[in-house]
């Protein structure tokens, strides 16, 4: 499935993942700014404050909180000092903590993390011990006993904070130290023998401080807190002026009794404004060097079909369109189908005009390389496009219904009834907390709810044996399967409610050869008996040579060709068509030189304006690059190619 | 089967180190380190050296540190002395209270800490994740971003400065009590009485540690959810015609729940921390508050007591976790 993923994800980003990426780099420039602020600030003090908070003044009853006026913007405190100037002050020593600190935590966690990551062996793992240790400790209490012996001075602080402070950056470091030891390059620069120093200085370091930059805005935000969290509690060095003191002072000195509200919010909000521009900073920092954009399979529900599009009618011309096998009656019709994706440049067509027919008990190969839009059009005719993805135009009529019409419990009671699933690999397709007996049983009771616990795992029983695996085992675990095994357990899934359609996407990818064999000839098998119509999403032609009657090719979106496929193998029309038979091993000519196709399929940012496969084909000619070719009958079937144009032919 | 006996066993092994770890730290810190009681009051010059031996024998410190490698027995240590002590439930005698077992002491201030914590932990993290679930799966809704907004500035927010505000706001508006434990001098009729004072107390400091939890966990479990709604497993349960209720009830819950219990035990430290911030500002007069006043008081008994109970009880709540995480998620026994 991360496949399946991968081939609609080159360029579809979700809906509003632009949009967010945008706010968290305008998040980023407002911290940057909130924090730049408190600098200047810290650094100005002595020329913005009114008064020194430092210089001893002789106080009476009187001058004790007394509220804002003009000589003292925020009132007075408990010292009948300046809130205003005290606040100001108050910022040094908050960010010098929070700076100091957090260079001495990244100073040990990065040295730890290397060392851990990068020597690994019993050294690393003692430090990663270590590491766990003090990440079990909690921070506060350790640091209140740490400064209570050794005594509270800023520079106490400072240290008891720095030193306790690593953890997590030295987790961060080691991981990513790891990973790029791992790299090939490293590995090869110490094969010809570089020594650590320089693997450290060319390599991992490089690698590391990037992620220790934004984990330094993180830790310095922490560093702040705790400096302030400290000093609150009394812990702090009475001798300066830091906004946790001011607090401590008017919090312990009646500030809330006498109603001076301006002794105590000031210095509070002066931390949350510094912690809220580093971590504001640090989290856009952090999305900037490490983007997730997240898959979401719930969101955007229902809003995969565009409100305005246009629904060909079904009429008998369509209907007959495509050459027919034994039974000629299409359980599916997808006629005309395009689907757009979200991208930083708008709205683009991913899929465009797509037409096929999937006849009863047909096993139909849809192939390409990936990128060619062949999952992203069996998702859209699946009503499962990702977030950011929806069906412009076109229509998908299965057994006379109109698919992209239907909407919530009609919709639900459609699928897996009569269209089921079976994805690529099966490792996550199926839910690891939950045994795979129970996973099928829940589609067995689903769609008959009458269906008894016993009556279902009865029917469990009997799936799996049809797939070939032991009853005994629908009690296991997914995790407890091999990979064959769960691709059985997942076409077990698959025919649990009967369906007339299984869409395999993928199916024996990732699989080993021999296994690849036994899954096309269940799935043949379940073609031959039940007469369920199958599609089989692939790009491997030995797949399609095996178990499909007929082909679709696909290319940048579209159908290139489409034909029986014994013609198909024979007589190739498309350019595509031929290139791709050139790729694969022809067991009737071991000899033939094997080549791959030069270059890569069109992203949907950047398709070509006439024929998609015009740049990389080897008979393009002027028509292809300026023309989008339509659908030629040839050899019994239809390729978009102008070399079919019989008028292209005679000149 | 052996497979998670073998993840139990694991488990419990570390975590029983980790203790023995943190004692031996624990001692080390407070025998080491230059703040020794002990020896600080030695250096009084009004003692003479009779009366300075008569004490260094009373506290113990007479002996060799770790191991007595003078001949005699090797064991007749104050390391050993203090295993020792410990077996027994002695943890010393508190300097401030001069009477009392720092045993009992703690043992009193732990109980009221769990009085605040526990309704904390519980409403914060039935909140928390549900509305983690909730902004999770409205990625990006208004609900979404003002649940983001609220941790964001919650996270900001010191929780002792939230105690402040919530304090000033209680105590001018909705006349709640602001200090301790119980009203004192109040003549109560009945044991009602006593709890519905009580309770009155409890409101403030447990909103307070509620709300500062309840941004933490929610983050926490959006991320969890949105990780699990990308996995494929969820588009399997679409495709099957589950509705969405169904995928989350069924399908998605659990899964994100795992993480959740994993990372709630690690950030038992932030609860700790809290709850220390909190007792401070309420002189709530739990284990908390007990460390800070034996800071003022240079109590060192009671803060190595203190010190070294929170520490047990956040390696043992830990280990808790992870049994809970063995117990939900069958991949363990493979680990």
């Amino acid at each position: 499935m991360s496949v399946l993923i991968e081939a609609t994800a080159p360029s579809t980003v979700e809906p509003r993942g632009a949009l967010r990426s945008f706010l968290r780099h305008r998040m980023g420039v407002i911290g940057a700014a909130m924090l730049l602020i408190a600098v200047f600030v810290a650094v100005a003090a002595p020329i913005l404050a009114p008064y020194d908070p430092y210089e001893h003044v002789r106080v009476t009853v009187f001058d004790i909180y007394q509220k804002p006026s003009a000589e003292h913007l925020l009132g007075t405190d408990d010292g009948g000092k300046d809130v205003f100037s005290s606040l100001l002050y108050g910022a040094r020593v908050s960010l010098i903590a929070g700076f100091a600190a957090a260079a001495i935590a990244l100073f040990i966690g990065g040295l730890v993390g290397i060392v851990a990551g990068y020597r690994g062996g019993w050294v690393g793992s003692l430090l990663m011990r270590i590491t766990d240790f003090f990440l079990v400790i909690p921070d506060l209490a350790l640091q209140i006993v740490l400064v209570a012996i050794i005594g509270p001075s800023l520079g106490t602080i400072i240290f008891v904070i720095g030193v306790l402070g690593w953890t997590t950056t030295a987790r961060l470091v080691r991981s990513q130290a790891l990973t790029v030891r791992e790299r090939k390059y490293v590995m090869r620069a110490r094969a010809i023998g570089a020594g650590d120093s320089h693997i450290l200085r060319r390599h991992i370091l490089p690698a590391v401080l990037p992620l220790m930059l934004a984990n330094m805005v993180l830790v310095i935000s922490l560093a702040i807190l705790s400096e302030s969290t400290l000093a609150f509690l009394g812990l702090g060095d009475p001798t300066v002026i830091s906004w946790g003191q001011m607090l401590n002072f008017a919090f312990g000195r009646g500030a809330v009794t006498a109603g001076a509200w301006w002794a105590l919010l000031p210095p509070g909000f002066a931390i949350v404004w510094v912690v809220l521009g580093t971590t504001l900073l640090g989290t856009a920092l952090e999305d900037a060097l490490n983007p997730r954009l997240k898959r979401h399979h719930l969101e955007a529900a229902g809003s995969d079909v565009a409100r305005g599009r246009n629904v060909p009618t079904l009429d008998a011309p369509t209907l007959a369109m495509t050459g027919s096998s034994a039974d000629p009656s299409p359980i599916l019709l997808v006629r005309d189908l395009s689907i757009e994706f979200d991208t930083p440049a708008g709205p683009k067509l991913a899929v465009e005009g797509v037409s096929f027919d999937l006849n009863r008990g047909e096993t139909l190969g849809l192939v390409g390389e990936s990128g060619c839009g062949k999952t992203t059009t069996v998702l859209g005719v699946l009503r499962l496009l990702p977030p950011g993805g929806r069906v412009v135009s076109g229509s998908v009529w299965f057994d006379g219904e109109d698919l992209l019409g239907l909407d919530g419990p009609a919709l639900r009671s459609f699928r897996w009834t009569r269209l089921s699933l079976v994805f690529q690999g099966a490792m996550n397709a199926l839910n690891p907390v939950l045994t795979v007996g129970d996973q099928i049983a829940e589609a067995v009771r689903l769609h008959a709810p009458g269906t008894t616990k016993r009556e279902a795992a009865d029917q469990v029983a009997e799936l799996l044996e049809r797939v070939g695996i032991g009853r005994r085992r629908a009690n296991e675990y997914p995790h407890t399967y091999s990979g064959g095994m769960r691709q059985r357990a997942m076409i077990a899934l698959a025919l649990s409610c009967d369906p007339d359609v299984i869409v395999a996407d993928e199916p024996t990818t990732a699989l080993d050869v021999m296994i690849q064999a036994q899954i096309l000839e269940l799935l043949g098998g379940i073609a031959r008996d039940f007469g369920t119509g199958i599609i089989i999403v692939t790009h491997d032609l030995g797949v399609v040579a095996e178990v499909c009657d007929r082909v679709v090719v696909m290319y940048g979106g579209g159908v290139a060709e489409e034909n029986q496929a014994a013609t198909l193998f024979r007589e190739p029309q498309h350019p595509y068509t031929q290139e791709l038979l050139q790729s694969f091993p022809d067991l009737a000519h071991p000899d033939r030189p094997l080549r791959g196709i030069p270059g890569s399929p069109p992203r949907i940012d950047d398709m070509p304006v006439g024929c998609r496969f015009a740049p990389r084909c080897p008979h393009a000619f002027d028509r292809c690059g300026t023309e989008r070719p339509p659908d030629y009958s040839a050899a019994g079937g239809r390729a978009a190619c102008f070399l079919l144009d019989l008028e292209e032919r005679e000149s | 089967m052996s497979g998670r006996g073998g993840y139990l066993l694991r488990k419990i092994g570390w975590a029983l180190l980790t203790i023995f770890v943190v004692i031996t730290f624990n001692f080390v810190l407070f025998r080491v380190l230059p703040g020794d009681p002990a020896k600080s009051g030695l250096r009084d010059p009004r003692l003479n050296p009779a009366a300075v031996e008569a004490l260094r024998e009373r506290f113990g410190i007479d002996k060799p540190v770790f191991l007595n490698l003078d001949g005699g027995n090797p064991f007749d240590s104050q390391y050993v002395a203090y295993f020792a002590a410990l077996s027994r439930g002695d943890l010393g005698t508190s300097y401030a209270f001069r009477d009392q077992p720092v045993s009992s002491l703690i043992g009193q201030a732990l109980g009221n800490t769990l009085w605040l914590i526990l309704p904390s932990q519980f409403l914060a993290i039935i909140f928390g994740a549900g509305l983690g679930l909730f902004a999770a799966w409205r990625r990006g809704r208004a609900l979404d971003v003002s649940a983001l907004t609220f941790s964001l500035f919650m996270w900001s927010l010191p929780t002792f400065f939230l105690g402040i505000i919530l304090l000033i706001i209680g105590a001018n508006w909705l006349g709640l009590p602001t200090a301790g434990r119980i009203t004192i001098g109040a003549g109560f009729e009945s044991p009602l009485d006593v709890a519905i004072d009580v309770g009155r107390h409890l409101i403030l400091p447990t909103l307070t540690l509620t709300l500062v939890l309840l941004g933490e966990y929610m983050l926490i479990m959006r991320s969890s959810v949105l990780d699990v709604f990308g996995e494929d497993y969820i588009l399997t349960a679409r495709a099957k015609g589950l509705s969405t209720y169904g995928i989350i009830r069924h399908h998605a819950l659990r899964n994100a729940i795992l993480p959740m219990v994993t990372l709630i035990a690690l950030n038992l430290g932030f609860t700790v921390s809290g709850a220390i911030q909190v007792e401070a500002v309420y002189s709530w007069p739990g284990l908390g508050a007990l460390t800070v006043n034996a800071v003022g008081d240079r109590d060192f008994p009671v803060l190595q007591g203190a010190f070294l109970l929170i520490a047990v009880a956040v390696v043992l709540a830990n280990l808790i976790a992870e049994l809970i995480y063995g117990w939900l998620d069958p991949r363990v026994s493979d680990a």
